[in-house]
């Protein structure tokens, strides 16, 4: 199921919110448990299995390690079974058909593919997992006793499916004692409309406008139109990303939850570096913590933080998927990333503002180029054409029509990928001390209600189905 | 101060989402929609096999989804924001001037060569018979005065010069796009759906004299007669664009005495009149023209020459085989989208002579029923 959805909106979060809000305070974690179960199987019935499975390993995981804890050679196995067994679940279902075709590929072998459908926000819950038994073997989390707490926290449903990955130790506190209140339960309602907005209002729409251009010809495409489908790409990618975020906090608020924020207005960044630093926050987090600074961080010489960096771009890039196009766009971070420590960084700081912002615009736009097509040569092509290496036209009549057809979708995209609205928000709110309540209590809840409203709209229209006693 | 904003939000949320979904509840679930013409999905039987393999979940959503309330108010609102915000259209239609709806038309894929191979190869097997192909422009193309500014679908001039190209050239293409854009500023495309009138059908009736040889009967051989004017068609379903006004259905009633048996194969019915006017009371009221759908029409008409037709087609041949009937003795309509059996056979065994595919540009860009010529 997807948050996104009417069956979700209108059938599982009102059933979901009652249950937990009837049910008395030692069974709250049991109903969340249930109807993320529910929540998971939605999709594919048999893959709540894994989740089980996976919840059980890593209960028994952590008991053994508090165990043998004075014993650190036995608590280092165990820590090392629970890692390899979350990657090889991961690997097997996400990277197998890709190891199997590269060695096909290579070898001239005729290996066939393992068919099986990816299990859902896999490459999220088995960070979570392994984050839970590395954490309780550091002692920065003290072990689960309870196995109901512990398979609550691995299938929690609202970051179950797309983050933000929450490490055991952040919430470990709140899986036992967390407060639900007013305020919080309204601020969570907030959160979750506008990711909503940004994913069925934003996002789906230029996502139409993505899908249109990279499914035309390259050699119909104009130099100006392959830019605005990447920019298209661009700001589909986020909305729809942050937007499952903010959903995901805003119900983790409705039940009482405090996850950490996963998005920071990335494109207004005036480095790669900060870039990283505001873009899918919880994942960068996890790699720092659970790769980079295990393997010495920058504390260990030049060659040897470089090959960190390398080597923690390199999985992030295979991590968003089995493919080289995105080990690719790995690398090329990384490398980017490299030369800004070495002293681009410095010079950067030195030009003028706007151009910080082009420069790190551009670089991403290429980035995405590189993202969003699995197909090497594809993406190649397409690059080839944003750039007039290739026999197009600059601008032709198309560029025009998709311009004309969204130039308020692209005006209201670009608002909304800025802090403008909040910081308006905030100097009516600081303006106004005592005569704010009409603002406060009219014009905000009125504002959420049309984004609400009219996001529901546009999903019924997505399932609105009309038969055209088709074409014949 | 603070609590009294957050008990607003709470009370707002807590209603919208529990209202609909009390609403969803308590409203009888509706078997049929006229607006989007199909059944809808019914409540699922929950058991542990549906559950298991999944289909009790894709059941309940699309339950959930086809009986939600206001579905129609909803709808309606999401085209008037994609009006509002210079859309220019929905759901890949647009929303043109003067009231008039027009489907975007984008560039042809393999279906279209598989298409035109399927009528050279239907040619080159049936050599002794004369093969016609009437291919009609959508509106999109011959109204494209219409269209919002900048609006830019692939033109269907390239389909169509693309197709006469590629034909064999023992197919005789009646060429129709010349003679229809000279009329576009008449009534010979519907406002709301993708078919044509009965007067587009007459021009280009009369333009397939010319190259299937028969004398056609002059405009002023028929009386117009308008039968609804409350149509909304399938664009209209698509766009939702509830502030477009309804087509009105008229029909060319010749003046002259012929008679017709039509006969329906699929379901043995017989009939003398080549429209059905219990359609004029239903939303889909373009089936008021020969009944819709049919694998298998014949007509057979007082009108003794001995010529004898079969036609392959889409639902445009519905208002223009009217005017061919009063040319032909015997025209045998496929559907070759429903009909399964052998063509060919059909061919001989009805001692047939000339052949007609006709086809708008859409359909034939995009359908994939005629290869089956192909394969039989």
């Amino acid at each position: 199921m997807v948050f996104s959805s009417l069956e979700f909106l209108f059938v599982f979060l009102p059933i979901t919110l009652m249950l937990y809000y009837f049910a008395p305070k030692n069974i709250k974690n049991l109903i969340l448990l249930i109807m993320s179960l529910i929540f998971y199987a939605w999709g594919e019935p048999v893959y709540i299995f894994l989740m089980i499975f996976s919840s059980v390993v890593d209960y028994i995981h952590g008991i053994l390690i508090e165990k043998f804890r004075y014993d650190s050679r036995k608590a280092k196995l165990i820590v090392m079974s629970s890692v390899i067994i979350n990657i090889g679940l991961l690997s097997f279902f996400k990277y197998s058909n890709f190891i199997i075709q590269n060695i096909n590929d290579l070898f001239k072998t005729g290996f066939n593919g393992i068919d099986l459908p990816l299990p859902i926000g896999i490459s999220f819950y088995t960070f979570q997992t392994m984050s839970y038994t590395i954490d309780v073997y550091r002692g920065e989390a003290p072990v689960q006793k309870n196995p109901i707490s512990l398979a609550m926290y691995v299938t929690l449903f609202p970051q179950l499916i797309a983050g933000p990955i929450v490490r055991y130790q952040t919430i470990a506190e709140q899986i036992e004692n967390r407060k639900e209140n007013i305020e919080k339960f309204a601020c969570g309602i907030k959160r979750f409309i506008i990711g909503l907005g940004k994913k069925v209002l934003l996002a789906n729409n230029i996502g139409m406008l993505w899908n249109e251009i990279q499914h035309t010809c390259i050699n119909d495409l104009s130099v100006l139109t392959a830019w605005i489908g990447i920019i298209a790409f661009s700001f589909q990618i986020y909305f729809d990303f942050s937007g499952y975020s903010d959903m995901a906090i805003g119900l983790g608020k409705m039940f009482g939850f405090d996850f950490p924020e996963n998005f920071d207005y990335p494109y207004i960044s005036q480095s790669i570096s900060e870039f990283w630093r505001r873009w899918h926050i919880s994942l960068s987090t996890w790699f720092r913590d659970y790769i980079y600074i295990p393997l010495g961080g920058n504390r260990v010489g030049d060659i040897k933080t470089y090959r960190n960096i390398f080597v923690v771009w390199l999985l992030t890039g295979f991590w968003h998927g089995a493919s080289w196009n995105f080990a690719i766009w790995g690398i090329y971070f990384g490398i980017i990333l490299s030369l800004e420590k070495i002293g681009l960084l410095k010079l950067l700081n030195r030009v003028w503002k706007p151009l910080r912002h082009i420069y790190v615009i551009f670089l991403l736009l290429i980035g995405w180029g590189l993202f969003a097509f699995d197909d090497l040569h594809i993406g190649y092509n397409y690059i080839k054409v944003m750039f007039y290496a290739s026999n197009v036209k600059i601008i032709d009549a198309q560029f025009i029509s998709y311009m004309a057809s969204n130039i308020i979708l692209f005006i209201v995209l670009c608002i909304m990928s800025t802090p403008f609205i909040k910081n308006i928000h905030s100097y009516v709110i600081k303006r106004s001390k005592i005569n704010n309540l009409f603002y406060e209590n009219i014009i905000i809840p009125i504002t959420y209600f049309v984004i609400i409203l009219v996001s529901t709209a546009y999903l019924v229209d997505s399932v609105y189905n009309p038969f055209l006693y088709f074409r014949f | 101060m603070k609590r009294q904003s957050d008990k607003i939000f709470i009370i707002m949320f807590i209603i919208f989402l529990f209202g609909i979904s009390v609403l969803n509840i308590l409203t009888p679930d509706r078997v049929f929609s006229e607006s989007e013409n199909r059944v809808l999905q019914q409540m699922p039987k929950l058991s542990i096999k549906n559950v298991l393999n999944g289909r009790f979940m894709d059941k309940f959503s699309r339950y959930i989804c086809d009986q939600f309330v206001f579905k129609d108010f909803f709808v309606g609102f999401k085209s008037d924001i994609e009006r509002i915000t210079l859309k220019g259209e929905n759901n890949g239609v647009y929303f043109g001037r003067d009231g008039y709806l027009l489907e975007k038309y984008k560039k042809p894929g393999k279906a279209l060569y598989n298409n035109i191979n399927a009528i050279n190869d239907f040619c080159n097997r049936n050599s002794n018979l004369s093969t016609y192909f009437l291919l009609i422009p959508n509106s999109v193309k011959i109204y494209d005065d219409k269209l919002p500014k900048f609006a830019k679908p692939y033109d269907e001039l390239n389909t169509i010069e693309n197709v006469k190209y590629k034909l064999n050239s023992d197919v005789k293409f009646i060429d129709v796009y010349k003679t229809l854009r000279e009329h576009n500023n008449e009534y010979i495309y519907f406002r709301t759906d993708h078919h044509w009138t009965m007067l587009g059908a007459y021009y280009a009736y009369k333009q397939c004299a010319v190259y299937m040889g028969f004398t056609p009967n002059d405009i002023n051989d028929f009386t117009f007669k308008t039968v609804s004017n409350k149509f909304y068609g399938t664009y209209y379903s698509k766009a939702n664009n509830r502030h477009i006004d309804s087509d009105s259905i008229q029909v060319a009633f010749p003046k002259f005495k012929v008679n017709y048996e039509i006969y329906y194969r699929d379901n043995d019915i017989c009939t003398n009149s080549l429209y059905e006017s219990k359609y004029l009371n239903k939303k889909d009221k373009y089936s008021y023209f020969l009944d819709g759908n049919h694998s298998l029409v014949t007509i057979k008409s007082n009108v003794k020459n001995g010529k004898k037709l079969i036609i392959f087609k889409d639902s445009y041949s519905h208002c223009f085989i009217p005017f061919l009937a009063n040319n032909y003795e015997e025209i045998h309509i496929i559907d070759l989208r429903y009909y399964r059996l052998n063509v060919y056979d059909y061919i001989k065994e009805n001692d047939i002579n000339e052949a007609l595919f006709l086809y708008n540009v859409s359909t034939f860009s995009s359908d994939d029923s005629i290869d089956v010529l192909r394969h039989t």
